[in-house]
């Protein structure tokens, strides 16, 4: 008998031990964490599963801001086998739950009360007529500017308190030789921009009449054009290299001392924090510039496909309840950047940048102040988005008037309606 | 009576139609059928996923009232036009000078087709670096000392779709010089004899006879390159990503963007209906032309 042999059968004889000792139930989930960060976030949820007695089973599809994976879902629903557990961005979720898709999670919710534990603005993404179909791990903020501090100093500003101050500041850090806003002509990043514009500056009331309900008044009123008016301002605030530029690559323009400050979601600061920078020290945070604060948020939720087995529906709710679980919500968002999706939580031993979200988020519930992003997919459906990044990218970059860019807006939303 | 035809000699009678069969089935299940379905969903009111209603030519209409589909039609034939004539132009006068018994002509015709063995995704990502005035072209010619000199058509959106040309263009140039080269080479030395007896110039051999006879090597450069600019996709989203602004919409990232990522797979189905419609158009009486006159026996 050769050794190799003799590896062989002690391996054979080893293996009825082994599927004893993870004699455990597999459930297979298809999301788009494919970053280090984020896989390594991932595994907080799946070793609480291993601890419950379940082997997640990992389907990950990056690429093209989950679009792959949307088309991987669509083509395995199709085939009848869908994944057991789908992460769900946006109304991707609502859209599978319309179709009468997805398990209902109302047990669950009731047993548990998680409903009074998550932001009411939240619960319509994983709601659908009264059923529960999903739960949500995080929460990012969109409305942030990051800047670097030393540039700032050097420049002599301090965090603007309107868009007016921070435009105006764009001069100060010119005549310093910094690049005043680090940014892309890609349509999302310069979305950002518009959409923190339209609830600064008009007010979260009128964001929500206007993105979300999309009454057609609010779409086509002067403050619409008010707020194109304030984009065009910053056309000259980016460097000519823009064209393309990845949003992680104008972050590091920032943390690097090229560029002043980046108006991005809070998935920016990983790439202040991997570089060992800290908050307030040597990187700044804070919301972009407004009288009216206001929080926008958009999530990442897991729900489950119907799938007539009972293992796999255990394994469904376990997924839930892990999910759902403090103590994986708080050590998942101190990886992930994010802040827990529940309101009950300690935020104990967060950066100060998570502090402060976790805090404007308290208050902006309290005042009704906190709507979808709409760049990413929270404040309506695909259909309706794509609109505001065709018409806002376009007006960025070529000599279209405001009053054009509403109209067009108008025309588009009422073509997709 | 008639000698009974041997089991073997029918069997080879059919085997031709039995290879055949399997293939001729899939393409019809994987072509046909599928082109029958997405005109089906194209009259309905899908979204998120097919639904088999029927609405008519609404989603005709909401398509053609779409700003950016308008950008996709325009930019197709821009883009088409441009590349196939220059690369089929700059392919052919290529393998006419490397046809000119010069040295180190293998050496220059790796180089020349090298581009095609790149994926288009390396291409886009390349030239978007070359193109990238803070990066590229321009930072270089402004470092060299001339500081006024700009080129910055990437992010043009009146120009960006000509920097989609020159990427395809350098892509696949390499690949009509290499059919034409073949085909050149495929040219009976004595037709070019007789017409130098005859008195005929250099230049007036190549426009009069040998580009003519060449005709065969154009219908495939035409074909295989028209299916290289509507397949232009992976090149967009590299190299431009459909912007600035939406100025490099092709009908097909418009066709991706609606089915995939806005939930309007009726909207999706029906500009991939109009694609197909004007390919057609276009490759169906070029083929029938093409062909036809082979068959009359030219």
């Amino acid at each position: 008998m050769t050794t190799l042999n003799k590896l062989l059968l002690a391996t054979a004889l080893m293996l009825p031990l082994a599927s004893q000792a993870t004699a455990q139930i597999k459930i297979e989930g298809l999301h788009v964490w494919t970053s280090e960060g984020e896989v390594k976030a991932l595994k907080v949820i799946t070793d609480k599963l291993a601890t419950m007695g379940f082997e997640w089973q990992d389907s990950a599809v990056g690429g093209a801001n989950g679009a792959n994976a949307q088309q991987a879902l669509r083509t395995r629903v199709a085939a009848g086998n869908p994944p057991a557990i789908m992460q769900f961005l946006g109304y991707e979720g609502l859209g599978w739950a319309g179709e009468g898709a997805l398990r209902s999670l109302n047990d669950l919710y009731a047993k548990n009360g998680w409903e009074a534990a998550l932001p009411p603005v939240m619960l319509q993404f994983v709601k659908h007529d009264d059923e529960f179909f999903a739960t949500p791990i995080n929460m990012h903020r969109q409305n942030w500017v990051w800047a670097n501090k030393a540039v700032f100093d050097k420049a002599g500003i301090t965090p603007p308190t309107s868009w007016e101050e921070l435009i105006a500041s764009g001069e100060k850090l010119k005549a310093i030789g910094v690049v005043p806003i680090a940014m892309s002509d890609e349509a999302w990043q310069i979305e950002e921009i518009f959409e923190a514009m339209v609830a600064d500056v008009n007010g979260p009331d009128f964001y929500k009449k206007a993105i979300i309900d999309l009454d057609e008044t609010a779409l086509a009123s002067p403050e619409m054009v008010k707020v194109f008016d304030l984009l065009g301002q910053v056309r000259g605030l980016h460097d000519a290299g823009f064209t393309g530029r990845d949003w992680a690559a104008a972050t590091n323009m920032v943390a690097n001392g090229q560029a002043g400050m980046q108006i991005m979601g809070d998935w920016a600061k990983g790439e202040f924090l991997a570089k060992g920078m800290k908050p307030g020290v040597d990187f700044l945070c804070f919301p972009t510039p407004t009288a009216t604060p206001n929080y926008k948020f958009l999530m990442d939720a897991f729900g489950g496909f119907k799938i007539e087995d009972a293992d796999v529906n255990k394994g469904q709710d376990a997924v839930a309840e892990a999910i759902m679980d403090p103590e994986v919500q708080i050590a998942f968002n101190m990886i992930k950047g994010s802040i827990p999706a529940r309101i009950d939580v300690s935020m104990d031993g967060f950066d100060d940048c998570a502090k402060r979200s976790f805090a404007d988020r308290a208050e902006a519930i309290a005042n009704n102040a906190m709507w979808g992003s709409v760049t990413d997919g929270f404040a309506v459906e695909p259909r309706f988005s794509g609109v505001f990044g065709d018409v806002v990218g376009k007006f960025f970059v070529t000599d279209m008037s405001s009053a054009d860019a509403v109209q067009a807006l108008v025309d588009g939303i009422n073509n997709a309606r | 009576m008639p000698r009974p035809i041997p089991l073997s000699e029918r069997f080879a009678n059919w085997l031709p139609r039995l290879v055949l069969t399997p293939s001729l089935l899939i393409v019809l299940v994987a072509v046909y059928l599928f082109i029958a379905w997405t005109g089906w969903i194209s009259l309905s009111s899908s979204k998120i996923v097919p639904k088999y209603d029927f609405v008519g030519l609404e989603q005709y209409f909401r398509l053609w009232s779409t700003p950016r589909w308008h950008t996709a039609v325009a930019n197709l034939f821009i883009f088409s036009t441009l590349f196939l004539g220059v690369t089929t132009g700059l392919g052919l006068l290529m393998a006419i000078l490397l046809d000119q018994k010069i040295r180190a002509e293998g050496a220059l015709r790796t180089i020349f087709l090298y581009p095609m063995a790149l994926s288009f995704i390396v291409t886009g990502t390349a030239w978007k670096w070359i193109l990238n005035p803070a990066l590229g072209v321009q930072k270089m010619v402004n470092d060299m000392g001339w500081t006024s000199f700009v080129f910055d058509w990437i992010a043009q959106p009146t120009f960006a779709i000509y920097c989609v040309v020159i990427a395809a263009v350098w892509q696949s140039t390499g690949f009509a010089m290499a059919i034409f080269l073949a085909g050149l080479r495929g040219i009976d030395n004595s037709v070019i004899k007789a017409a130098q007896i005859e008195g005929a110039g250099l230049p007036r051999i190549y426009r009069s006879i040998i580009v003519p006879m060449l005709r065969p090597a154009f219908l495939s450069v035409i074909v295989l390159l028209s299916y290289v600019a509507i397949k232009s996709f992976d090149l967009i989203l590299a190299l431009t990503g459909t912007g600035p602004g939406s100025a490099t919409e092709m009908p097909s990232t418009f066709m991706y963007s609606a089915t995939f990522r806005r939930d309007q797979m009726g909207v999706g189905a029906a500009s991939a209906m109009m694609m197909l419609m004007t390919v057609a158009a276009i490759i169906v009486p070029y083929l029938y032309s093409e062909l036809k006159e082979n068959r009359d026996g030219h």
